[in-house]
């Protein structure tokens, strides 16, 4: 137990090192990109007819501070935010803190891709142990061959796909938002089912685009435990076919565990064009607004939720390892 | 030991636990179905170990597992029989008649027993779920029954039992199978290849831990070696294997001192190459056939005999007993001419 703890203690601050790296790398990207954002609002200001001291000054308050520091000093006080939850503040949300445009769009991305990736998870493994075990038959041969082809299919096709039969031919599906718009959020049966409905579309997509990889993955580490001497070995000792499967289920899932964390970081980047495609108000579609209308701020703030999510996945996925593989703890 | 002059052969021998008669088992291959095991016979008495040797290759391993009829496939038994006593033909059973043999009636301790275990679960679970698997209603008197033959065998039971497999070294996994294989009461204990993957210390160890349990159970044990140390160490009674084929068998210290098949010359010849006595070294020329280079008529060892005629190209000679309690199959004159 303590080495558990100092194990995860470790991990974590791993992860916090991980994520002040990006946050600076952020930084740095964003002001190495050409034009200075302050000088494109700037710009946008004079433009819209504004004098330039006033344009000058709001740039100011917008990016928390004022263009004529050093690079150096920037970053510092950048950082400096940073550590206490100021994220600065967003431009196309003009004056609205990027913490709170990222909070309440977060979970619309969140839920969604954790929703996905467990369903397929736990269809891809059940579905992966028939295809290993039926492997000769015709069904497990199908179920392979359904994991390879979706392991095939790129995400924005499978997407317009299903938006196009759920929804325009058949119209059994909503499209685009969180949900009715003329329903008032709270914990009522209507919008709650709205929710859900909404979310059909978006959930199916991450699911269906990871379901191949999971079952393909399963399926080969179930056909190499099979053949693993412990199981031979529990076989002569005449061990029921049941507890022979559990055997091999576990110690088959085990490498995958580390997979499910890489594929939540891989979802999250897919969230991009998946939110785009079914006009789903997430992080995703944050992140594409942001760059779209130059907001640095926000796209600073979204990269750095992406890249927390990411590490605390990581963080997640060793420490679940660590519980079931008993080489590993201690 | 008087009874070693019994015939193996003979179908009336009571204290027979295992007879295997006429067994051949055939692997699918490219080039057909080949036989890996052809028309072998051997028996397993009470309070006898038998070493079963032979080149890597030759077949051991699945004679050993057509005792379970538990041939991995491709594999198949394709004749023969395995009689067990209590429980008949192996080769005849099936599903969980089958499977409530294999660790029942036969305790099996696996080639590669350093691997033998679950490496997600403690020795305990898993002896737990042996339990269970054979439908043994009082757990706690199979956990007492493993507590008592880890500690004969100079284990520490409740540190073993609480451990995982990376936990323990080579021997004492060697032990801990040898506890699964035992701890259900099973009449015929199976090692293959049990002392390989061991140090010398660990392998004396393991061999002495053999020799006690076989005695103090009555057990009929076979050894699956090819180390012919190990069988002049523990073995009453020894078979050769060649090509599939069992060519000489007998009692084990006539054999080891009064090789008659030509093989088992060269095989003691080599032994006796690596403890070192040169004067009798003799290398055995060629190389061990697979299921693919194996002769289908005629002896398989003639490329490699010294002593081969031109019967033994066109006839696979028949084991026989050639004088009382010894069995080869070879057409040269058994005393002698030895090369
Ligand atoms: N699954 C298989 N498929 C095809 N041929 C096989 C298979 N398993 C074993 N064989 C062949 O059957 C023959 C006997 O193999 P077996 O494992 O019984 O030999 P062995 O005497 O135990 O050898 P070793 O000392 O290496 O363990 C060998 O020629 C081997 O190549
Ligand atoms: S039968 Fe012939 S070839 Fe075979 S071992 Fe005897 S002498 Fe050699
Ligand atoms: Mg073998």
């Amino acid at each position: 137990m303590k080495g558990f703890l100092r194990r995860l203690s470790v991990r974590l601050a791993a992860g916090l090192v991980m994520t002040a790296v990006v946050a600076t790398f952020t930084f740095f990207l964003i002001h190495a990109l050409p034009g200075n954002p302050g000088d494109a609002a700037y710009e946008q200001f004079v433009m819209q007819g504004m004098a330039p001291e006033q344009a000058r000054a709001k740039v100011a308050v917008i990016y928390g501070f004022t263009s004529h520091e050093s690079l150096f000093q920037q970053y510092t006080s950048y950082m400096g935010q940073l550590l206490r939850g100021n994220l600065g503040v967003s431009i196309s949300y003009s004056g609205v803190p990027v913490s709170h445009v990222i909070a309440s769009a977060a979970p619309w991305t969140i839920l969604p891709v954790l929703t996905g990736l467990l369903v397929s998870f736990l269809v891809g493994v059940t579905a992966g142990v028939v295809a290993a075990v039926r492997r000769s038959s015709r069904w497990g041969g199908l179920l392979s061959l359904s994991g390879s082809l979706m392991a095939g299919v790129p995400s924005f096709v499978l997407a317009l796909l299903l938006a196009f039969l759920f929804h325009t031919l058949w119209g059994l599906l909503p499209f685009g938002d969180t949900s009715d718009v003329t329903l008032t959020p709270g914990l009522n049966a209507a919008y709650i089912g709205s929710v859900a409905t909404h979310a059909v579309l978006p959930v199916a997509t991450y699911a269906l685009l990871s379901y191949g990889g999971w079952l393909l993955s399963m399926k080969s580490s179930v056909v190499s435990a099979l053949g693993d001497d412990f199981i031979l070995a529990a076989e002569l000792r005449g061990i029921t076919p049941a507890t022979r499967m559990r055997y091999i289920g576990r110690n088959a899932v085990l490498p995958l565990f580390t997979v499910l964390a890489l594929s939540f970081g891989f979802m999250f980047g897919g969230s991009v064009i998946i939110e785009h495609i079914f006009d789903y108000p997430g992080l995703g579609s944050l992140l594409l607004q942001s760059i779209g209308s130059r907001d640095y701020p926000l796209m600073g703030g979204a990269f750095l939720l992406i890249t927390v999510a990411i590490v605390l996945a990581n963080i997640l996925a060793e420490t679940l390892y660590s519980v079931i593989d008993p080489r590993v703890r201690r | 030991m008087t009874e070693t002059l019994q015939t193996p052969a003979a179908t009336e021998d009571r204290s027979a636990e295992v007879s295997v008669r006429d067994l051949t088992v055939v692997y699918r291959t490219d080039r057909g179905e080949l036989p890996a095991v052809s028309r072998a016979g051997i028996e397993l008495r009470a309070g006898e170990i038998t070493g079963l040797v032979g080149e890597s290759g030759s077949g051991k391993s699945t004679l050993a597992l057509s005792l379970l009829n538990a041939v991995p496939a491709p594999g198949r038994i394709a004749s023969g029989s395995v009689e067990v006593a209590g429980v008949g033909d192996v080769t005849k059973l099936e599903g969980k008649r089958l499977r409530r043999v294999r660790g029942g009636a036969l305790g099996y301790v696996f080639q590669a027993s350093q691997n033998s275990l679950n490496p997600l679960k403690t020795v305990g679970k898993q002896l737990l779920d042996l339990g269970r698997s054979h439908e043994v209603e009082d757990l706690q008197g199979l956990v007492r029954r493993a507590r008592e033959l880890a500690e004969r065998m100079g284990l520490d039971a409740d540190r073993v039992l609480d451990s995982y497999q990376h936990e323990l070294s080579g021997g004492m996994r060697q032990r801990v199978g040898i506890v699964l294989a035992l701890v259900l009461n099973a009449r015929v204990l199976i090692l293959d290849e049990p002392t390989t993957a061991l140090d010398m210390i660990s392998q004396a160890a393991v061999l002495d831990i053999v020799r006690a349990v076989h005695r103090e159970n009555n057990l009929a044990t076979l050894i699956v070696t090819h180390d012919m140390g190990v069988v002049s160490e523990v073995a009453d009674r020894l078979a050769v294997m060649y090509g599939g084929r069992i060519v000489e068998h007998g009692p084990a210290l006539e054999v080891l001192q009064r090789p008659s098949h030509p093989y088992t010359r060269a095989l003691i010849g080599a032994t006796a190459r690596i403890v070192g006595d040169t004067t009798r070294a003799r290398a055995l020329p060629g190389r061990p056939p697979d299921l693919t280079t194996l002769a289908t008529t005629g002896c398989v060892f003639r490329d490699r005999c010294p002593l081969a005629s031109a019967v033994c190209e066109e006839e696979d000679p028949a084991l026989v007993e050639w004088t009382p309690g010894r069995y080869r199959a070879c057409h040269a004159d058994p005393t002698g001419d030895r090369p």
